[in-house]
């Protein structure tokens, strides 16, 4: 399909090119950074609690999501963007081997509809799914490629809240869902009672002062009091708590650190010692090459190898040169 | 017989840059749990119309896992925390395949990357190429054995006209003792040929040297067969019974009236005939008794000179005088002539051009064939012998020489198989093509050693004999050990286990290491076949031969004691004719010279008269004066020495 809409584009005239931005191969992994405030429903303030020895986990599905996007074109100076986003959920069976339960895959255009001349334009929406990026000033292609990677990543993350609602309906009695990111942004997501979100990144600060100072820096095996997250990027009302898997000392601050986003409920302060110490159980198999693998766990892992592979593969950076490989 | 089920996809074909398919070569994926293993064969289909078949030469698991550092790492160094990982890591099934067939051959093109099956009946044929042979007119398949793998079984056929020739021909088997894989596979696979060898290619014998214990001692009686084993008979299309026609041959033992051989229990001993040979049987093949050194040009035309101008025929020499020499005792009186008669003429160390010295040589080797061949070689009296021009189609002849000096084996073979390529070569054996199995090979054709009479021979079956019909199925534990060109001449050759040292020599160098590896590890009952046809080494499986294996033989017919030398003419004479009562010999051999009784009962087993009793006595009766002792003729003696030289 990518290549007859390209081939469209070309006849009409746009100049191809072949750029593959940095960071469009993967989800944008970073929470945006701003404050929000927590409220310490465990402890009277924010404590940390040894979590006792990793647990056998239960039945459980994991969930995560990848976005890969290039530069095809060039309308004068206007980037046209091919983007791809997939996600799916692999659940976990007896035998310990991840099957997918659950796929979902979308390829489209992302441009600015406005600035595209006319003819352009036309082959554009005549043989794609096209994100228009409205609003946008003539510029250089560097805001453009920017909006670009925001709509590229909220169609990702649309995707991927659509395949978790139908995934917490295909769950079975004891079975859990855990999320590669936020839980908050769904509502059926934040209310499930066995819905995890495993956030690795931390644009979002929800305590100051010797709170913070806890948080992070968490021995290996512990984890925080259990807090509501209100405000910031969250639009549910959710429980949370930081975990750090391995131990940071000699690496980073955040080296091994996870928050856990749970079900906004009485139960799940109760259930935050049992779930840890199963998160913890985790760590194994490491999932390694993955530069993240300090707080990627295995299965998420696992999801997002299998989306890679059934990717379509012309997203992959172009080699250095443009002479072919030879040779090994 | 053609299964026709189709099963699903068990793989797919894999490419990358370090490991391309290649039109010969390809790597392909299943699923953890598979069916398959080294040597299956899998079908790879692109569309409609192209077909590849490949054979599992090698495979590998890997996951993905960077370095083991990791998983010690995600363990915390405790092995038993690896093990409660509550994720299993991805992993793979990778195998590499060797390509046996691409459908259309042309052009010859890397395999594409598609789906992979496993083989059924159909695909299996279609690989091996066995549809050229086994469908026509004039079908040439020899059933060999069964193809397994992941549930499927398939007959594999070897090709008539390149096992038996005249396309190719002869077949080698290798593997370690004491697995019976050797002597069972050839067992049963004379028992396919018998079955399947096709009409329109003639009559088929096979000449069976038994060199170890009772191995081939059994041929005719029926084995233990399992419900497995059965139903692979019927799968094969062979029938699961022991030999119709087997003829047993086998040299007396020392005293030359009890049989040389461990089949010589009461109820068989019966069917096993003496195998005894005279002089002229002995002097054609007199280059197998010398030894190296032996062999000049003197001694090979003194032997001539006896063969053409003495042996059974009239013989009058102005000084050794008249001899008609028929047997090792009357060469032995012309020997002893022509000594005497040089020592009392003083006529010099020359006699007919024969330097005396080379006379001695050659007498002292013949002579001493009867002391070394005892039982086998007669130095007096009438052979009996192999039915030479009356071989019987699908028969079996064992020769049982194992219990025979090594002189005698190499003796017995020069001279059997030479006798065999005679016939063939004249159309007058009986049959038109004939499997002669020998066990050891690689000690009569070794890779190294020298040049022997029986090796030129083996060297000779194997380049020329598949014109004749003349087949050679050899078998050994160390193939690297016997001569290339016999190994090499043999169209299909059979592994059974081998030894890792054996499979570390250069001759295996063609086989990938998981190949090796289950070389070395092959169970009873599963060999690896070449053969011409097939592109590469395939793995069948086979049923225990339908005969009584030696071993067990021994135990259900326990050899029986040698026999009083008049109880044992007796029985022998018995069996020609029951109703000659054993008293009745013992008085007639009462108080006779062994070696007359021997004379008399070779002759009468050879003529084999109406009246047994009757002719034994008259023999018996005819030469029952012993010679007069002969005089021997002394040089006279020197007269008294003295100082007095004049």
């Amino acid at each position: 399909m990518a290549r007859a809409w390209i081939e469209a584009l070309l006849a009409a005239g746009v100049t191809p090119a072949t750029f593959v931005p940095d960071a469009s191969q993967g989800r944008f992994d970073q929470e945006p950074v701003e404050r929000a405030a927590a409220d310490v429903l465990e402890d009277a303030e924010l404590a940390t609690h040894a979590v006792s020895g990793a647990a056998g986990p239960p039945p459980a599905a994991f969930l995560d999501g990848i976005q890969q996007w290039r530069v095809v074109g060039y309308d004068g100076v206007v980037p046209i963007v091919r983007a791809y986003v997939a996600a799916a959920v692999r659940r976990r069976g007896v035998d310990k081997r991840l099957r997918t339960a659950l796929e979902a895959a979308r390829e489209f255009a992302v441009a600015p509809l406005a600035a595209l001349g006319g003819e352009q334009r036309a082959a554009l929406e005549a043989h794609i799914d096209v994100v228009d990026l409205p609003d946008l000033a003539p510029s250089q292609p560097g805001p453009v490629l920017e909006a670009a990677r925001r709509a590229v990543d909220g169609a990702r993350q649309t995707l991927e809240r659509a395949l978790a609602e139908r995934a917490l309906r295909l769950l079975g009695e004891r079975e859990w869902l855990i999320v590669d990111g936020l839980l908050s942004v769904s509502g059926k997501l934040a209310a499930h009672p066995r819905a995890l979100g495993v956030i690795k990144s931390f644009g979002t600060q929800f305590f100051e002062g010797e709170a913070l100072r806890r948080a992070l820096t968490l021995a290996m095996g512990q984890r925080t009091s259990v807090f509501r997250a209100r405000g910031g990027h969250a639009r549910n009302d959710v429980y949370s708590w930081y975990l750090r898997l391995w131990p940071w000392e000699g690496n980073d601050l955040l080296y091994g650190l996870l928050r856990i986003e749970a079900r906004a409920a009485e139960e799940t302060i109760a259930a935050a010692g049992g779930v840890s110490s199963w998160l913890l159980g985790e760590r194994a198999p490491v999932s390694t090459p993955d530069a993240r693998w300090d707080r990627l766990l295995y299965p998420i892992h696992d999801v997002e190898t299998y989306l890679r592979s059934r990717a379509p593969r012309d997203f992959l950076p172009a080699s250095g040169s443009r002479l072919p490989r030879t040779g090994t | 017989m053609i299964d026709k089920s189709r099963p699903a996809p068990i793989g797919r074909v894999v490419a990358t840059e370090l490991k391309p398919a290649t039109p010969h070569q390809f790597h392909f994926w299943t699923a953890v749990e598979t069916s398959i293993g080294i040597g299956a064969i899998v079908k790879v289909e692109e569309g409609v119309g192209r077909v590849v078949y490949g054979v599992v030469t090698d495979g590998f698991a890997y996951s993905d896992l960077q370095t083991p550092l990791h998983d010690v790492v995600g363990a915390e160094g405790d092995p038993v925390r690896a093990a409660e990982s509550p994720t299993v890591r991805q992993e793979i099934r990778l195998w590499t395949a060797a390509v046996l067939r691409q459908v259309p051959e042309e052009p010859l093109q890397p395999v594409p990357l598609a789906r992979v099956f496993v083989a059924t009946d159909a695909d299996v044929a279609q690989a091996l190429r066995m549809d050229t042979y086994l469908t026509g007119a004039q079908p040439t398949g020899i059933p060999v054995g069964l193809y397994t793998s992941g549930g499927l079984e398939a007959p594999v056929y070897l090709d008539a006209d390149f096992l038996l020739g005249p396309e190719a021909a002869h077949l080698n088997l290798s593997g370690v003792s004491g697995l019976a894989t050797k002597t069972s596979a050839v067992e049963f696979l004379l028992a396919s040929i018998f079955e399947h060898f096709p009409k329109h290619k003639g009559r088929v014998a096979a000449v069976c040297f038994n060199v170890k214990g009772p191995d081939l001692c059994f041929l005719d009686q029926p084995g233990a067969l399992t419900d497995e084993d059965l139903r692979r008979y019927e799968r094969l299309g062979v029938a699961p019974r022991p030999f119709e026609r087997v003829r047993y041959f086998a040299p007396y033992k020392g005293d030359g009236v009890n049989l040389n051989t461990l089949r010589t229990h009461p109820d068989l001993v019966g069917d096993v005939e003496p195998l005894v040979w005279g002089l002229a049987e002995v002097l054609d093949f007199a280059e197998v008794l010398l030894n190296r050194d032996d062999i000049d040009a003197k001694a090979d035309a003194f032997i001539d000179f006896l063969a053409d101008r003495v042996l059974n025929r009239e013989f009058d020499d102005p000084l050794a005088g008249r001899h008609r020499v028929e047997t090792f005792a009357d060469l032995d009186r012309l020997f002893r002539s022509i000594f005497d008669a040089l020592e009392l003429s003083g006529r010099g160390d020359m006699w007919r051009t024969h330097h005396v010295a080379t006379i001695r040589k050659v007498r002292n080797r013949l002579s001493n064939v009867s002391t070394r061949c005892k039982g086998l070689v007669t130095d007096d009296g009438p052979a009996s012998d192999l039915p030479w021009g009356r071989f019987e189609d699908r028969a079996v002849y064992v020769v049982d020489i194992a219990n025979v000096d090594p002189l005698g084996q190499d003796l017995v073979f020069a001279r059997v198989v030479s006798r065999l390529r005679e016939g063939l070569e004249r159309r007058e054996l009986g049959v038109d093509a004939v499997v002669v199995f020998v066990d050891e090979l690689n000690k009569y054709a070794p890779a190294d050693g020298p040049d022997t009479y029986v090796k030129k021979m083996l060297l000779d079956i194997s380049e020329r004999g598949r014109y004749l019909g003349l087949v050679l199925f050899g078998a050994e534990q160390f193939r690297s050990q016997v001569h290339r060109r016999v190994v090499g001449n043999a169209g299909s050759q059979i592994y059974g286990r081998m030894d890792m040292d054996e499979l570390a020599t250069p001759a295996y160098q063609v086989l990938s290491p998981a190949t090796k590896i289950k070389l070395a590890t092959l169970p009873v009952g599963e060999l690896m076949v070449r053969h011409p046809h097939f592109t590469q080494p395939i793995f069948v499986r086979f049923p225990r031969p339908p005969v009584l294996r030696g071993r067990d033989g021994v135990e259900r017919f326990a050899p029986a004691a040698d026999l009083p030398f008049a109880e044992a003419v007796a029985r022998q004479l018995w069996r020609l004719d029951r109703a000659v009562r054993p008293n009745t010999v013992r008085d007639l051999v009462d108080g006779r010279d062994e070696q007359d009784v021997r004379r008399a009962l070779a002759e009468t087993r050879r003529r084999r008269p109406d009246d047994v009793l009757a002719y034994f006595r008259k023999v018996l009766g005819s030469r029952v004066a012993p010679d007069a002792a002969r005089e021997r003729a002394a040089v006279p003696p020197l007269g008294a020495i003295t100082d007095e030289p004049y």
